[in-house]
């Protein structure tokens, strides 16, 4: 029998149609072998600048013009290239470089492959972005060439070849071909130009072996890097991860448990055996996380070092339930690691065990507190991790641990390893290695983590950059900045592109029959007038109220039409969305939106016209809300008041024109609404916030920090603004069912509130009942202790932290019942009030005014984006994420000038005699079996208490910090877990009169001082709070 | 139109004339040396061209085009699948051991051995219903062969296939695969399409690839995303001399005819019109020794059955006295036990001797036989 086979030779396109098949499994389980058919062409240019041949050939888009041509005609040359060179990464160097590709001193004219850009989207998103940012600025000249799409460069993959080797393969192929592509240009345009060499950076030592058989320059990064100048400071930036594993060789003893297979995890997850969460650390205890998993109420706890097993806070972990008898209640101690850990040598592999003696030690103590008080402490499930999903890895700001530095640190550029204490306490020490070390000692520095390999105790990273010295304000605030990732580079050109063309001289057009009055209700002649705080700049919202002729009012809120100069879809929109939300630091602001819009154009200035979208109530003079009506509209701004200024305006009887009645008018209605918002429930809830104003008087500084004063007039505004907003909500949510964007503050379970509960009962007999907000209000607003006024706010503010965030979301994401504002007591809530300084708002506008009908000023008002709802989820869950970190950067901030202005009290005092510190009046938030966390009001701070830091009757409180430190060893206190107290005395000293007792919500005088603090809070100016009785 | 194809399972029959099938029939059975219209020999197979893996987007295919310009595709998709144990089965293990097979012990026993059941085949044919008779009875045949084929040796070389298909299914006491055998044929069908249907789909199994399996033990399978370490279906061993080889196949099902005493290999649709018994023999090798095993026969219903029969000149009256009645003179076929007047066609009965189908599988099984020459020539088609 004859068999013959079809013969494809003959066929001319067969060379330029091949395919690529892989084999995909899907999350349903199925899994799919897939064919992807790839057309090779010639016409991909080389966009060399060079070249004499690409320019007739490169494709043009639909309008006829093509692409710019990237890498330059004349490229830096070095010591090895002196004619130039191009170089073309293979994905190893940029996984362990990128860094170095993003150093603006040295790679420039770089060729990314598509082959090497989709291998390191499969090995790191992170990485994957910041190479594609990298390829979209010009300065850098990197140059995205699609290899597998071109004839001459595609690669087959050959048999028994691995994908690595077919890839390295095509990095080579590529290289070869522009050499050769280069070549023949430079022969055809008859210049004699010189070449560019082509260069391969890898790290793999069999492709550079092959690449000097195949005739292709290839180096090493660190080979590459050596030959630059300024090497030394380059060659840190290198990852640390693959070089130091081929060097250690086959790895000595293995701390860590080896993770489980992805396929074993994912048997297990499906099966229920193993979860998956975030790993969360605790702040007050390195050795222990918790991990909140879907499947139980309460987080699971994670104990100690080897349960722990490499992951750093905020990755997605899997974790196994560990049998019961090892349950464990949460620990009643502060550990640090500095100071359990402070002994470590960077350098030494082979000797440290995984779990340090001292370590070990305080994880003992630990087990024994909680099998000894097991009566009362319910020992908790405790996990280990088993598997790692996502490493939440980011960039860390830290500094450079003095300890670790060997004492040669100064001299010669030897490299050497040292530790990294990041700033973010959860975040273990990182291992670098530098040759810099000296430089490096006193500076904020930026770093990232690489490696976290299972023979090494600590993450191993790379140096990154320096911000600047410790201490100086512009490190800090960057260093603040960057930990919570706030955007703060100054708008790029495209964005500023977007302003009106006017600039500050834009006007509300004179004429009606201007088309930027189409669907504009004119309020000019309204006596509107605006309440913010002192020199506030963005006026986001504006107030008016007049009576009606049948004895009703009328109320009005405007606020700044930001919608109408931030068109949907344009990079404004989307430097606007990526950023979230303006951030507010002590002494500076990150804008959302560029200068001229938020300060100027959109802010509602007072005696200027200005657009604004208003929601305008007619209400009985009990403050019942008869109609509502939504309207976009020009008013001009009577006044801009600040809050004392209102009130003031208010309280002076002489003042009897029309808008300081008006004013009255407003109060009057904001305190029935108020009450009636209370009495469906609404919870008064208190934050420890501290106003600085920020003055240029040489006076003490520390004047500047004022606890916020509650004035008639803020809650004036501010139930104005709940009003407005619960109103917006329900109308997008009758108009968008699916898509409306809204924000909730869930029930908070019970549980949360079982400690506070059962330490109110304990030390004050007091209930709490959290069984719905309004009866949480209530019981809140008993617990009054009469010689003690703070206690109250102190109870509000444990209470608030037992609650979840709030948060927005897309209306079809919940079902209605859960779109409960707690907080508010409100059935329904969004955010619509603040649009230059939020960018929920600003959608929440744009969703407002298609359901009112608004056609913009050309008649066709898009509003694209606002309805689809996958897109929508995507914003909210970055902007939720930016409004959280930006409160947090906003509350760091604080803490920072707080610190900085005790400092220069300090050396103020320090100047006519000694440092004394202030004493002040602090209330023990959390007792721990060695300290207490104290809280100061008059601050706003919270700060832990250490065993050393107690000032014993009948010693002076003037010791140094190194003293004190001596003055714990001599220590000892007897903790009861059960009643909240602890005592401390000095050792060998039981008698009464010498110690101290402390215990939970106890009023204690406090000598707060800024001390620098040495190793990981360096530079952050720890204030140390003295118990002083 | 329908009951016709629904009677003739054997494809339409040619028009001839009694006396073309009288003459086909007599030089085909002339004893030892049959005269084949297209002068082959018995055992000799028309040319026929074959390609696999024509059809980038399944586990594995191929087309084979007959000289007689019948064509057919066939592609072979796989799925992951839970094994769903019916509860009785788990709560009574000892059933399992006493029933084996069958029934309802099956299930835990499927869970380790496989079912019948993975294994989907549907054929098209054009001008038929895919519930008409003859798509659904080869699917069932070929489908049949195929799972039915389980190795009795315990293998345990290299290239074995324990368990046969049906084994190599399981992937773990939880997941399976599921294989849909999809065939379609391309062309009328001109004689019957059974040869060419199992032909292609034994060279569509032969190129078939699963993903790799990482995963290990009852864990959820999990696959290595590179489908060029894909692994196939019937495992292969390499030697050095002709590249990789797979010694475990999936069966063939040929089509043999007899004519009198002789046997003919491949025939073709006139061929058939006149034999005497239409057989489809189902081999396989399933151990790495090499030899065959025969599978299954399954007797055809013969078109010649369905044939207007010729009338005798002593019968004719047109022909009264215009012929000596010695021409006429009944002899007994030898073949057929059946009394005929030569040259004059009767249908044929149906009926077949032991002898000849003794014979029939002693040719496709000897070594060098007829079956090994049909695996050797599908080996022969570069499968990729």
């Amino acid at each position: 029998m004859k068999s013959l086979r079809r013969d494809l030779s003959s066929d001319p396109q067969a060379s330029n149609v091949t395919s690529k098949v892989f084999v995909r499994s899907t999350k349903s389980g199925k899994v799919q072998k897939i064919v992807r058919e790839l057309y090779l062409r010639q016409d991909i240019p080389c966009s060399s600048k060079l070249c004499s041949l690409c320019p007739s050939i490169a494709p043009s888009d639909a309008n006829g013009n093509v692409a710019p041509f990237v890498l330059s005609d004349r490229p830096a040359g070095t010591k090895a290239f002196p004619r130039g060179h191009y170089l073309v990464p293979d994905t190893n160097a940029l996984l362990n470089g990128m860094d170095l590709f993003e150093h603006t001193g040295a790679f420039y004219d770089v060729i990314i492959l598509q082959t090497v850009l989709e291998e390191l989207r499969n090995q790191s998103l992170p990485l994957y972005n910041r190479l594609l940012s990298l390829i979209k600025t010009d300065e850098k000249r990197f140059y995205l060439f699609f290899n597998e799409f071109r004839l001459e460069t595609h690669v087959r993959r050959g048999p028994d070849e691995s994908i690595n080797d077919r890839n390295d393969r095509a990095v080579r192929a590529v290289a070869s071909w522009y050499e050769e592509h280069l070549q023949v240009s430079a022969k055809k345009g008859k210049k004699e130009k010189s070449v560019p060499a082509i260069v391969v950076i890898t790290d793999d030592k069999g492709s550079i072996r092959k690449a000097k058989a195949e005739n292709v320059t290839a180096l090493s990064l660190s080979d590459y890097v050596s030959g630059l100048e300024d090497s030394d400071k380059l060659l840190d930036m290198i990852g640390e991860a693959r070089e130091a594993r081929d060097t250690k060789g086959p790895a000595g003893q293995l701390f860590y448990p080896e993770y489980m297979s992805m396929s074993k995890l994912m048997t297990g997850l499906r099966a229920g055996n193993l979860h998956q969460g975030v790993y969360n650390v605790s702040p007050y205890n390195y050795l222990e996380a918790s991990v909140k998993v879907p499947a139980f109420n309460k987080p699971l706890l994670i104990l100690g070092r080897d349960n722990s097993n490499r992951a750093i806070s905020g990755d997605v972990v899997v974790i196994e339930v560990l049998p019961q008898d090892q349950w464990k209640s949460p620990s009643t101690k502060i550990v640090d690691e500095e100071a359990v850990t402070r002994n470590d040598n960077p350098d030494s592999e082979d000797t440290e065990a995984v779990v340090s003696q001292n370590e070990r030690k305080a994880l003992q103590e630990e087990v024994k507190r909680a099998h000894g008080n097991s009566s009362e402490g319910k020992p908790q499930p405790t996990a280990k991790v088993v598997g790692m999903i996502k490493r939440g890895w980011r960039q860390y700001v830290g500094n450079v641990d003095s300890n670790s530095t060997g004492s040669q640190a100064a001299s010669g550029r030897r490299q050497q390893t040292v530790f990294v204490l990041p700033m973010d306490k959860k975040v273990p020490k990182i291992r670098l290695r530098t040759r810099q070390a000296g430089d490096l000692l006193g500076q904020r520095i930026l770093v990232t983590i690489d490696s976290w390999e299972r023979d090494s105790r600590y993450p191993s990273g790379h140096f990154i950059r320096s911000l600047g010295e410790l201490e100086t304000k512009g490190a800090e605030t960057e260093a603040l900045l960057l930990e919570y990732d706030v955007q703060y580079k100054p708008f790029p050109k495209s964005v500023l592109d977007c302003l009106p063309a006017e600039g500050h001289d834009w006007k509300v057009p004179a004429s009606k029959e201007d088309k930027g009055w189409n669907g504009r209700r004119d309020l000019r002649d309204l006596l509107i007038c605006s309440i913010d705080p002192p020199g506030c700049q963005d006026i986001d919202d504006a107030l008016h109220a007049r009576s009606l002729p049948n004895g009703n009012f009328e109320v009005g809120v405007h606020i700044a039409d930001v919608s109408h100069f931030v068109k949907p879809n344009n990079p404004m929109d989307l430097e606007a969305s990526v950023r979230g939300s303006t951030v507010y630091l002590v002494d500076k602001r990150i804008d959302m939106l560029p200068h001229l819009l938020g300060t100027d154009l959109c802010s509602l200035k007072p005696y200027v016209e200005r657009y604004a979208f208003s929601v305008i109530w007619e209400v009985t003079p009990n403050a019942e809300i008869v109609s509502s009506d939504f309207t976009k509209s020009v008013i001009r701004s009577r006044e801009a008041f600040s809050y004392e200024q209102a009130q003031l305006r208010i309280d002076d009887p002489s003042q009897k024109d029309e808008l300081t009645e008006s004013m009255r008018h407003l109060l009057h209605f904001s305190k029935i609404l108020r009450q009636r918002r209370y009495d469906a429930g609404a919870l008064n809830l208190a934050s420890p916030e501290v106003r600085i104003e920020a003055s240029d008087e040489v006076g003490d500084p520390l004047t500047d920090v004022k606890t916020k004063a509650m004035l008639a007039t803020n809650s004036l505004v501010e139930e104005f603004m709940l009003l407005a907003n619960i109103t917006v909500a329900s109308k997008i949510f009758n108009s968008f069912s699916q898509t409306a964007l809204l924000r909730r503050h869930a029930t908070p379970p019970p549980q949360n509130f079982e400690d506070l509960i059962n330490q109110l009962s304990k030390k004050r007999g007091m209930e709490l009942d959290v069984s719905s907000s309004g009866a949480l209000a209530s019981s809140l607003d008993r617990c009054v202790d009469p010689k003690n006024p703070f206690f109250n706010t102190l109870v509000r503010i444990l209470a608030t932290r037992c609650m979840t965030s709030a948060e927005y979301f897309c209306a079809g994401a919940h079902a209605e019942p859960e779109f409960r504002h707690y907080g508010l007591a409100s059935p329904i809530y969004t955010h619509f009030t603040s649009p230059i300084r939020r960018y929920a708002d600003l959608l929440v506008h744009r969703q407002l005014a298609s359901a009112i009908g608004y056609e913009g000023e050309d008649g066709h008002a898009v509003i694209e984006g606002v309805h689809t709802r996958g897109k929508l989820e995507d914003i909210c869950r970055n902007i939720n994420y930016r409004h959280r970190n930006a409160q947090f950067a906003g509350r760091a901030s604080i803490e920072y000038y707080v610190g900085q202005a005790l400092k220069a009290r300090g050396e103020k005092m320090a100047a006519g005699g000694t440092d004394t510190g202030i004493d002040e009046e602090g209330y023990v938030m959390r007792v721990f079996e060695n300290g207490v966390v104290v809280f100061v009001p008059r601050f706003g701070i919270e700060g832990v208490v250490r065993l050393e830091d107690f000032v014993l009757p009948g010693e002076s409180g003037s010791f140094s910090v190194s003293e004190r430190r001596e003055l714990a060893v001599h220590r000892t206190t007897h903790f009861n877990p059960e009643e909240y107290t602890l005592r401390v005395e000095e050792k060998g000293h039981p008698e009464k009169e010498r110690g101290v007792d402390v215990e939970l919500f106890q009023r204690v005088k406090v000598n707060v001082s800024s001390v620098k603090e040495e190793g990981r809070g360096a530079g952050k100016r720890r204030v140390r709070i003295l118990i002083t009785g | 139109m329908s009951n016709q194809r629904q009677a003739s399972s054997a494809s339409q029959t040619p028009h001839l004339s009694p006396a073309e099938l009288s003459y086909l029939y007599t030089s085909l059975s002339l004893p030892k040396s049959p005269i084949r219209p297209d002068g082959r020999s018995p055992t000799q197979f028309r040319p026929l061209s074959a390609e696999t893996n024509i059809l980038p987007g399944t586990n594995g295919s191929a087309r084979i085009g007959f000289a007689d310009g019948t064509q057919a595709i066939v592609g072979v998709k796989a799925e992951v699948e839970k094994t769903i144990l019916s509860t009785d089965t788990l709560a009574s293990g000892i059933e399992d051991q006493v029933g084996g097979e069958g029934g309802e012990g099956e299930g835990l026993s499927a869970a380790a051995t496989g079912h019948g059941s993975w294994v989907q085949m549907s054929i098209e044919i054009p001008g038929f219903r895919d519930d008409d008779a003859l798509p659904v009875f080869l699917s069932e045949m070929m489908r049949e062969s195929l799972v039915g084929s389980v190795a009795d040796g315990e293998g345990s070389g290299v290239g074995e296939m324990v368990g046969g298909l049906k084994g190599r299914l399981v992937i773990n006491k939880r997941w399976h695969w599921r294989l849909y055998i999809d065939v379609l044929l391309l062309s009328q069908p001109l004689s019957y399409p059974l040869p060419l249907l199992s032909l292609t789909t034994h060279l569509a199994l032969l190129s078939t690839k699963l993903p790799k399996l990482k995963s290990q033990g009852e864990e959820d399978p999990f696959f290595d995303d590179d489908w060029a370490v894909a692994e196939y279906l019937y495992p292969r061993t390499s030697t050095p001399k002709t590249g990789t080889t797979s010694h475990v196949r999936p069966p063939v099902t040929l089509l043999v005819v007899s004519v009198g005493e002789n046997v003919i290999f491949d025939p073709t649709r006139e061929e058939i019109a006149v034999a005497d018994a239409v057989l489809a023999i189902s081999v396989t090798r399933d151990t790495e020794a090499g030899n065959l095993k025969l599978l299954s026969i399954r007797t055809i219903d013969p078109p010649s059955r369905l044939t207007t029969p010729a009338v005798p000149n002593s019968e004719n009256v047109n022909m009264l006295g215009a012929t000596a009645s010695t021409e006429d003179i009944a002899v007994l076929n030898p073949a057929t036990g059946e009394e005929e007047v030569p040259g004059v066609w009767r249908p044929r009965r149906g009926g077949i001797k032991r002898s000849v189908i003794a014979y029939m599988i002693k040719t496709v099984l000897k070594k060098g036989g007829v079956g090994e020459e049909v695996l050797e020539g599908l080996e022969g088609v570069e499968v990729e």
